[in-house]
């Protein structure tokens, strides 16, 4: 070790010292394993961010105020593998129903997702009679309390029974015309997940 | 030994024959995948495109129709009128340059179900149209009928669908 003006001079086994310790932190202790280890990440996030979750963007004003226009969100496409849609949930719902040839439900679920969704909130299950009377959802003849609405609403729509495989779906503002705003009952296919946040 | 080499040219030629299998006799699917690109292109145009070009595609848009094919739009609020016959496809398109400076359409999502005897097809998709001035464009999903006459694959029917029954 040399010393120059109290200046430390760095001498030819420090630098091979430093340099292995830059190469330690940019590869590991053996590039092999951490080239396996980055394969692993790059195959969990893919298969988080592209398969079981989907990442949406928010566009109109169907879901006020729960969601805003152009808020961001993900699906979560697990959602429903163990059990099936419950009211009130909000969900991801395919524009364009799957073709009746598809023989594995489960492959319709994680197939790619479409581009565009309707984010919506489901208020009534299958084998259900669904109506709104003066703005509220009646459920079998029945009020249903909807503590996340707190924007007014006029409706009057007439019963509708609902299929095996139906569920009924509508945003949380409905304080425009009824005929503006696009509701109804979709087919169980058609969800895709639950909205995660 | 050389018995591996020998299956592995041999699976190598298996595959490149398919290959061009599948470039000469193309599946429906495919071919009907591509004429929906192609519709997509030639309804779209920009600003800056010149008025010979614009009715060039025009008249090449109309190509992918049948002669007596019947569009039918019915997208609330915004659009509710029938296209009869491939003149009145022009029309459409030349309508839409009068009325807008751009526009971007594109066929997503397409689910194709071809008829067992492989002549006819239905593709039902989302058409996401965005033109100038605005921020989000118009999601629509539509339902395509599709006809093989001659060697063609030539939409006869074209209409809106409710996502929501």
């Amino acid at each position: 070790m040399v010393f120059d003006y109290g200046h430390r001079i760095q001498t030819q086994s420090d630098k091979s010292n430093s340099s292995a310790t830059l190469r330690a932190f940019l590869w590991g202790r053996n590039w092999r394993i951490t080239l396996i280890r980055a394969a692993v990440w790059v195959g969990i996030c893919f298969l988080i961010f592209k398969v079981l979750l989907v990442h949406i963007e928010v566009i109109g004003i169907s879901m006020l105020p729960t969601y805003k226009e152009h808020s961001k969100n993900w699906i979560n496409r697990l959602a429903y593998v163990w059990h099936e849609p419950q009211r009130g949930d909000i969900v991801g719902i395919r524009l364009v129903p799957e073709n009746s040839g598809v023989v594995n439900q489960l492959i319709v679920r994680f197939k790619t997702p479409p581009h565009f969704l309707l984010l919506k909130r489901i208020v009534g299950l299958p084998g259900e009679t669904v109506a709104f009377s003066r703005g509220r959802i009646l459920i079998n003849g029945k009020v249903l309390k909807e503590p996340y609405e707190t924007l007014n609403c006029d409706w009057n729509i007439g019963p509708i029974t609902l299929g095996a495989d139906e569920y009924f779906v509508v945003g949380d503002n409905r304080t425009m015309p009824e005929q503006d705003h696009t509701k109804g009952h979709c087919k169980r296919s058609q969800i895709i997940g639950k909205v995660l946040l | 030994m050389k018995i591996i080499p020998r299956g592995v040219a041999l699976v190598a030629i298996a595959a490149i024959a398919f290959w061009i299998w599948t470039i000469l006799f193309p599946a429906p699917e495919k071919i009907i995948r591509r004429r929906l690109d192609d519709v997509a292109q030639n309804v779209s145009f920009q600003a800056n495109e010149n008025p010979i070009a614009i009715a060039m595609k025009s008249e090449k848009l109309a190509t992918f129709f049948s002669t007596n094919v019947e569009v039918n739009l019915d997208i609330p609020e915004r659009a509710q009128h029938s296209i009869v016959g491939r003149a009145e496809i022009i029309q459409a398109a030349a309508g839409a340059h009068m009325q807008v400076k751009t526009l971007d359409v594109k066929f997503l999502d397409p689910e194709i179900a071809v008829s067992p005897d492989k002549q006819s097809a239905t593709v039902s998709l989302v058409v996401s149209a965005k033109s100038s001035g605005e921020t989000d464009p118009i999601v629509q999903p539509m339902k395509f009928y599709f006809q093989k006459i001659g060697r063609d694959w030539l939409i006869t029917r074209a209409e809106t669908l409710r996502a929501l029954t």
